[in-house]
C-alpha cells in the first residue's frame, strides 16, 4: 500500500483530506507542524509528501529544504499545498526542493493525478 | 450825438505862406516817421491824426473814422481835438464825412455852418473830409475840420490826399502783415494742439485743449467737439467750450443738429442762421446761437467725431476763411480720437493682461534673451518666496534651481528661447525647499523679434502626492483583497471537500437521495470559489504579482481545446458554434494558460448573453499579432455601456448580475491579461445586434511580463 504523509495545521484540512485519500486507498499518516512533519519523514519511509508550505514551528519551504538534506528522505516526492497563489509561490515552493505544486481548495482528482505522476507505477 | 466839450485851442491868425509850406512839410515828415513806425492798423490812424495835427495849418480837429463791413457805419479810431466817445459810432449816410465815403472823393466844406447835414460836435468853420482806402477799397474817411470857416485850400488837399495814400498803403502793409501774424498763429496753434495730442493721451482734456484753440484763432464765440460712438451710432459731446452752458455728455443722433449733419453727409457746413436752419436740433433750440460751422472728423473715410463752431453775436457770419481754418484742425482732432482709441483699447487689454497675469494661480515670470528676470507674477511670488524686486534683473537659473536639477532648468531655458517647451521638475524656493513643478516655457515674440522666454510654473507636490497616496490606497485594496480571498479559500477548502466526502460516502453506503443536495453544495462551492479566484487574480494583476509562463505552443491546439471545454456552456442556450481557426496559423510564444482564460471568459460572457444564436471564434494572423474574435449575436450593448466594460465591478447592468451572474470582473481580468501579454482586447457592440470582442496579442509576448 502506498504511504502517504501529510503535513497539514489545519485541523478540518487534515482530516477531510486525509479520509479522502483513505477512501482512495492509501495509507495516511499525519503531522500538524514542520517540526514534527520533519521527525515522521525521516523515520516513516514515506512513498510521498503532501506539505502545507504555511505551517507553525518551521514552515514547510524549510522543513523541505531540510528533508532534501537528508539522505533519507533526499528523494522522496513532496507535493507542496498552498492556499497562496500569488506570484513566486510556485517558484518558491520548487527551489525549496518540492517536486511539485497544488493550490488549495484541493481538487482531489487533480491532486491524484499529480501525485501518480510522482509514484512508481503500482497499484494505489 | 452827445455835445462834447471842445478842447482844441481858439484857432490863430493863419500863418503866413512861407511857413505854411514848412508846417506841411514837417506835418508829413511826421506822419511818414509814425506810420514807419507803425505795426498795426492802430498805430497808423494814431499816426495820420497825430502826425497832421497842427494848429498853424488850421488842423484843429482830426478824426480817423474806419468803415464797419457789417453795419457801415463809421466808427471812430484815432482823433486829436476831441473829448467824447473815443469809439463814436456814425450811422450810414449821417454826416458830412458821409459824401467821401459815398464818391471816394475829397470833400471841402468851407463854412459847415451853411450845411444841414451837418453834425454839430464841435463849434467848427470848416471841413475837409477825405477818404481813406486800401488797395481800391474804401476803409474810411478822414475828418480835418478848421475852427475858422475858409480854413483850407488845394495844397491842403494835396497834403491831406497823399497823407491818406500813405495810409492806405501802410494799412495794405499792415494786412498783409497781419495774415503773416495769423498765419503764424495757426501754426503755432497746431502745434499747441499736436503737443497736446502728443503729450497727454487723457482724450478729453486734448479735446478741450484743441477745442479752445480753434475758438481763438478762429476767434469765434465757442464750440464744441464731439465723439462717434460706433455701438450707440451717436454722437457724444466730448468737449464744448463757450456755447451758453456745458454741453458735456450731450448725445446727437446722426442728422441731429450741425454735428449730427456733418456726420450724416461727411461734408462741413456753415449755417449763417442757426435757429431758422431746418436741421436744427432741440437739444440746442435755447441756447443763444447763431451762425455755426460743423465738420466732420475723419480718419480716412471712417467717422470718428465731428467739430463745430459757433457766433452768438448775430452780425458775425462763418466764411470760407473760417473753414479752411477749421479743416485745419479736424484730421489733428480726428487722429487724436483715433489715438486715444487706440490708446485706450491697448491699454484695456494691457490690463486686462496684466490683471489675468496678476490674478492667475500658475506662477508667471518673463525673462530676456539673457535668461534674467524681467517680471514675475504674484504667484511666482509667493510659489518661490522672492519678491518681484529680488527676483528682477537675477538670472533665473540661478534663482531657482538645485544641483540635481539645473542642467534640467538650463535646458529647459534655452529650448524656451526658440519653441514651446514642457516638463516635470524639482525647483528650490527662496529658503531652499524643494518644490515639484510642472514646467511650461514658450518664447516671446514681439513683432518678429524673441524678447525672451516666459515661463510657467505649476505647483504640483499636492498632485504627486495624491498620485502617491492613489498608488498606496490602490496597493492597499489589492493586497487587501488578496488577503481576504486567501482566507476566504480556507474555509471554502472544507466546504468543498467536507461535500465531496460525504457524498462520497452517501453514495457507498447506497444512501443515493442525498446526492443531489450534496452535488448543489458541492456546485454552488465551486462557483464560490470561482468567483474568489477572479477577485485574486485582479488584486494579483493590480498588485503586480501575476506571473506570466511564456512559451511556445501551437495556436490552433489551443483553440480546439478551448472549444471543446466551451462547446456545452454554447450549446446550453441553444447556440450554434462556429470555430475558424487554420492549421497553418503558426505558433505563439506567450502565457497559454492566460490565453485560455481569455478566451474562455470571452466565449462564456457570449454564452451567457446569447439565446438561439451563434457564437463565433475566429482566429487570423495579422503581422506580428494574433488576433481573436469572438462574436456573438446576443443582446449587444450601448456605447456608453462599452465606454465602462472593462472597468472592475461593472456589468453593463446591475440587472445583469441578477440575471446572468458573475463577478463582472471578467473583462477587467481579460483586459489586464491581455495587456501584460503586450496586446489589449476591444469590443464593438450594436444594442440588440450582438457583440464582438477582439483580441490581439504579439506572436512573442514581450520578456518582461511581471516581477
Amino acid at each position: 500500500m502506498t504511504r502517504i504523509l501529510l503535513v497539514e495545521d489545519n485541523e478540518m484540512n487534515r482530516d477531510m483530506l486525509s479520509r479522502r485519500l483513505i477512501r482512495k486507498g492509501f495509507e495516511v499518516d499525519m503531522a500538524f507542524d514542520g517540526k514534527a512533519g520533519v521527525e515522521r519523514a525521516k523515520a516513516g519511509a514515506y512513498d510521498l509528501i503532501l506539505m502545507d508550505m504555511s505551517l507553525p514551528e518551521i514552515d514547510g519551504w524549510e522543513a523541505t529544504r531540510q528533508l532534501r538534506a537528508f539522505p533519507e528522505t533526499k528523494t522522496v516526492p513532496i507535493i507542496a499545498l498552498t492556499a497562496h497563489a500569488m506570484a513566486g509561490d510556485r517558484e518558491k515552493a520548487l527551489e525549496a526542493g518540492c517536486n511539485d505544486y497544488d493550490t488549495k481548495p484541493i481538487e482531489l482528482d487533480r491532486l491524484l493525478g499529480k501525485m501518480s505522476a510522482l509514484l512508481p507505477a503500482k497499484p494505489a | 450825438m452827445p455835445k462834447p466839450r471842445r478842447t482844441a485851442k481858439p484857432r490863430a491868425r493863419r500863418s503866413p505862406r512861407v511857413s505854411h509850406l514848412a508846417h506841411r512839410q514837417r506835418a508829413l515828415l511826421r506822419l511818414s516817421t509814425g506810420i514807419a513806425g507803425a505795426h498795426d492798423e492802430a498805430g497808423i490812424y494814431d499816426a495820420v491824426v497825430n502826425g497832421l495835427h497842427d494848429e498853424a495849418l488850421g488842423y484843429n480837429f482830426l478824426a480817423l473814422f474806419v468803415l464797419d463791413p457789417a453795419t457801415q457805419e463809421r466808427v471812430m479810431h484815432s482823433s486829436v481835438g476831441w473829448s467824447g466817445d473815443p469809439n463814436l459810432r456814425v450811422a450810414p449816410g449821417a454826416g458830412l464825412s458821409a459824401r467821401a465815403i459815398a464818391d471816394g472823393k475829397l470833400h471841402y466844406t468851407p463854412d459847415v455852418t451853411r450845411e444841414r447835414n451837418y453834425v454839430a460836435s464841435l463849434s467848427s468853420g470848416s471841413e475837409v473830409d477825405v477818404p481813406l482806402k486800401v488797395d481800391g477799397v474804401m476803409v474810411g474817411v478822414l475828418v480835418v475840420e478848421s475852427t475858422e470857416p475858409n480854413a483850407f485850400d488845394a495844397e491842403d488837399f494835396d497834403i491831406l490826399t497823399a497823407a491818406m495814400d500813405q495810409a492806405g498803403i501802410a494799412l495794405a502793409r499792415v494786412g498783409l502783415l497781419a495774415e503773416e501774424r495769423r498765419r503764424a498763429d495757426e501754426h503755432a496753434a497746431l502745434f499747441d494742439s499736436m503737443t497736446a495730442l502728443a503729450g497727454d493721451l487723457e482724450l478729453s482734456r486734448v479735446l478741450q485743449v484743441v477745442l479752445d484753440r480753434a475758438v481763438q484763432l478762429l476767434n469765434s464765440t465757442g464750440g464744441e467737439v464731439a465723439i462717434f460712438d460706433a455701438q450707440t451710432r451717436e454722437l457724444v459731446v466730448s468737449a464744448s467750450a463757450n456755447i451758453g452752458k456745458d454741453s458735456t455728455g450731450t448725445r446727437l443722433k446722426i442728422g441731429e443738429g450741425a454735428m449730427g449733419h456733418v456726420a450724416r453727409t461727411l461734408e462741413p457746413i456753415i449755417i449763417p442762421s442757426y435757429h431758422e436752419w431746418m436741421g436744427q436740433s432741440v437739444q440746442y433750440a435755447d441756447w443763444t446761437v447763431h451762425s455755426v460751422m460743423a465738420a466732420p472728423l475723419l480718419i480716412g473715410k471712417r467717422l470718428v467725431g465731428a467739430i463745430a463752431q459757433i457766433h452768438s453775436d448775430p452780425k458775425r457770419v462763418f466764411d470760407g476763411e473760417d473753414l479752411r481754418l477749421l479743416n485745419l484742425f479736424a484730421p489733428q482732432i480726428a487722429v487724436a480720437i483715433e489715438n486715444a482709441r487706440l490708446y485706450t483699447e491697448s491699454q484695456r487689454q494691457k490690463q486686462y493682461f496684466s490683471e489675468l497675469v496678476g490674478n492667475s494661480p500658475v506662477a508667471i515670470v518673463t525673462l530676456d534673451t539673457n535668461k534674467t528676470v524681467r517680471s514675475c507674477n504674484p504667484a511666482f511670488e509667493r510659489l518661490f518666496g522672492y519678491t518681484q524686486e529680488e527676483a528682477t534683473g537675477q538670472i533665473l537659473d540661478d534663482l531657482i534651481t538645485t544641483e540635481a536639477t539645473r542642467l534640467q532648468a538650463e535646458e529647459y531655458t534655452r529650448e524656451a528661447l526658440d519653441r514651446p517647451i514642457a516638463g516635470i521638475g524639482q525647483r528650490r524656493r527662496k529658503d531652499g525647499t524643494l518644490v515639484d513643478v510642472e514646467v511650461l516655457g514658450v518664447p516671446v515674440i514681439v513683432d518678429g523679434e524673441h524678447v525672451g522666454p516666459m515661463a510657467l510654473y505649476h505647483d504640483i507636490t499636492e498632485l504627486l502626492r495624491a498620485r502617491q497616496d492613489a498608488e498606496a490606497a490602490n496597493r492597499a485594496k489589492s493586497q487587501f483583497l488578496a488577503n481576504m480571498s486567501h482566507e476566504l479559500r480556507t474555509p471554502l477548502n472544507a466546504i468543498l471537500g467536507y461535500a465531496e466526502l460525504v457524498r462520497e460516502e452517501a453514495e457507498d453506503r447506497g444512501l443515493n437521495e442525498f446526492t443531489p443536495d450534496l452535488t448543489r453544495i458541492a456546485s454552488a462551492g465551486r462557483h464560490l470559489l470561482t468567483l474568489i479566484n477572479d477577485v485574486l487574480d485582479l488584486s494579483k494583476i493590480e498588485a503586480g504579482k501575476i506571473e506570466l509562463v511564456a512559451a511556445s505552443f501551437p495556436v490552433r491546439r489551443v483553440i480546439d481545446e478551448v472549444s471543446a471545454t466551451v462547446e456545452p456552456l454554447v450549446a446550453r442556450k441553444n447556440n450554434t458554434f462556429s470555430v475558424r481557426c487554420r492549421e497553418e496559423i503558426g505558433s505563439m510564444h506567450s502565457d497559454e494558460t492566460r490565453i485560455r482564460q481569455v478566451l474562455f471568459n470571452l466565449l462564456s460572457n457570449a454564452s451567457k448573453f446569447t439565446e438561439r444564436g451563434t457564437i463565433g471564434l475566429e482566429v487570423t494572423r495579422a503581422g506580428d499579432e494574433m488576433l481573436f474574435a469572438v462574436s456573438d449575436t446576443g443582446i449587444g450593448m450601448t456605447p456608453d455601456q462599452q465606454a465602462k466594460l472593462f472597468e472592475a465591478f461593472v456589468q453593463a447592468d446591475a440587472s445583469i448580475t441578477s440575471k446572468y451572474g458573475g463577478t463582472g470582473l471578467g473583462l477587467a481580468i481579460s483586459r489586464r491579461l491581455c495587456r501584460l501579454m503586450g496586446g489589449d482586447v476591444v469590443v464593438d457592440s450594436v444594442l440588440g445586434k450582438g457583440t464582438t470582442f477582439t483580441v490581439r496579442l504579439p506572436i512573442t509576448a514581450p520578456a518582461a511580463g511581471a516581477d
